[in-house]
């Protein structure tokens, strides 16, 4: 209801930096991307669904600091993920979570195409559940990298850290993603040495 | 030992290395099995991740809260609003009631027929059949409902048919068809009458939205858009026409 009234102020309120016509037009085609990203950070239904709103709120409010040109995607995303960290939800886990960025151990891939035609077989729910069970700073940079295929730049601007760090993150993500497909079906694997 | 190339495959399967490393690259997996190995893999997986991460659809709840939010219906800041909305109000209230002058009254079936409009609007996929041709969605939705009725055809009109969708409003299973009428949308929702007999068109208001509603050969009619009357009217006449036994 708050929500509801302070968008409406904010409606009739001077807007410098971009119009309401053109903040709907970029921002309606998020919402579904954006409530799929509140989710895998952990939300549940309801709170998924106060995040977004509470997101398309405070981009209203803050439509004349937006700067046309820069990227609006980017915008929205860091919004909704900075009031996710901020929610309790959030606070937890960024409590509990202690992600190392040295701490996960390289492994190489070996290149046998059955592991590689066996990946391509891995059923939708089975990527989902080991989506699931990776560190939620993993998550995220899945979700935006290969879900909504996002730029490393973009990431960047939405996770607010350097590009470097979006490159390597990505990296081991994925590398662990893929060992624990891999494990899950079976494969026995060969680990090579640290790169 | 790993090729010393391995951790430019991620950043060239995403697309992000220049263009002249990205054709190093190119050349290099030529005569490396190993990075090609790892660039089938790689690609496999985020294809995986890709369709796997979409995992989560917004609620059509969230959509119509999220454009109810950007198109708020009322808010009042000064005294003289309060009065202009207390006497908007009452003008709503009274035509509404000659508008809906059934025993029980019409107005819960109508903020429903409302929200399903508000819905369809604020969704990226509004109905469920899509087609232009109404020879296409008529057909859908037998078995579904069980009634029949018939969309006109509309050459000659300024609208177009989007498609059809089939709406539980009131515990009541019916049509909803979505037409765009220039920038506009129209919904016009068809649902089995309770009492045969025919009923005029009869317009009104509803939270801001135009809405008609008329009975003819065992049906009811609701048409719901943020058209005005005179845009939308000419449809009713197309159905009317249409559906008349």
């Amino acid at each position: 209801m708050g929500i509801k009234f302070k968008a409406y102020s904010l409606y009739r309120g001077k807007v410098s930096g971009l119009q309401q016509k053109d903040f709907e037009k970029l921002a309606l085609p998020l919402l579904d991307p954006l409530y799929n990203f509140a989710r895998w950070l952990g939300s549940d239904t309801d709170e998924a669904r106060d995040l977004v709103q509470e997101t398309f709120a405070k981009a209203l409010k803050g439509l004349s600091s937006f700067q046309p040109g820069t990227n609006f995607r980017a915008w929205m995303f860091r919004i909704l993920r900075n009031t996710f960290l901020t929610s309790r939800t959030g606070l937890e886990r960024r409590k509990t979570e202690q992600e190392s960025e040295q701490g996960f151990e390289d492994s190489v891939a070996s290149y046998d195409t059955p592991e590689v035609s066996l990946m391509r077989r891995a059923d939708i729910e089975l990527v989902q559940q080991e989506i699931g069970k990776l560190p939620h700073k993993f998550q995220e940079v899945l979700i935006l990298a290969d879900v909504e295929e996002m730029k490393y730049q973009e990431i960047a601007e939405t996770l607010d850290i350097p590009m470097g760090t979006v490159m390597s993150r990505l990296a081991r993500a994925r590398r662990q993603l893929r060992q624990q497909i891999v494990d899950q079906l079976g494969i026995r694997k060969t680990v090579g040495a640290k790169s | 030992m790993s090729c010393q190339w391995r951790e430019k495959v991620g950043p060239y399967v995403d697309d992000e290395l220049a263009p002249a490393a990205q054709q190093e690259v190119s050349g290099h997996l030529v005569e490396c099995a190993e990075c090609t190995a790892a660039l089938a893999e790689q690609l496999a997986l985020k294809k995986a991740v890709s369709t796997a991460g979409k995992k989560f659809s917004a609620p059509p709840e969230l959509h119509a809260a999220i454009y109810r939010q950007l198109h708020p219906r009322t808010g009042a800041s000064s005294w003289w609003k309060w009065v202009a909305a207390a006497s908007a109000l009452a003008v709503l209230t009274l035509a509404i009631l000659l508008a809906f002058p059934k025993p029980g009254g019409n107005e819960p079936m109508m903020a429903g027929l409302v929200d399903q409009h508000i819905t369809a609007l604020a969704s990226s996929n509004p109905v469920d059949v899509i087609s232009e041709d109404r020879h296409t969605v008529k057909p859908w939705f037998q078995g579904k409902l069980a009634f029949t009725f018939t969309p006109p055809d509309l050459a000659g009109s300024s609208y177009k048919l989007i498609g059809g969708k089939q709406v539980f409003v009131q515990r009541k299973p019916g049509a909803q068809l979505f037409y765009a009428a220039g920038a506009h949308k129209i919904s016009v929702f068809v649902f089995q009458a309770q009492e045969g007999g025919t009923r005029p068109p009869s317009w009104g208001r509803s939270q801001s939205f135009s809405s008609c509603t008329w009975a003819q050969g065992g049906l009811e009619f609701y048409l719901v858009t943020d058209a005005t009357r005179d845009e939308a009217s000419r449809l009713v006449s197309l159905f009317q026409q249409a559906n008349q036994t």
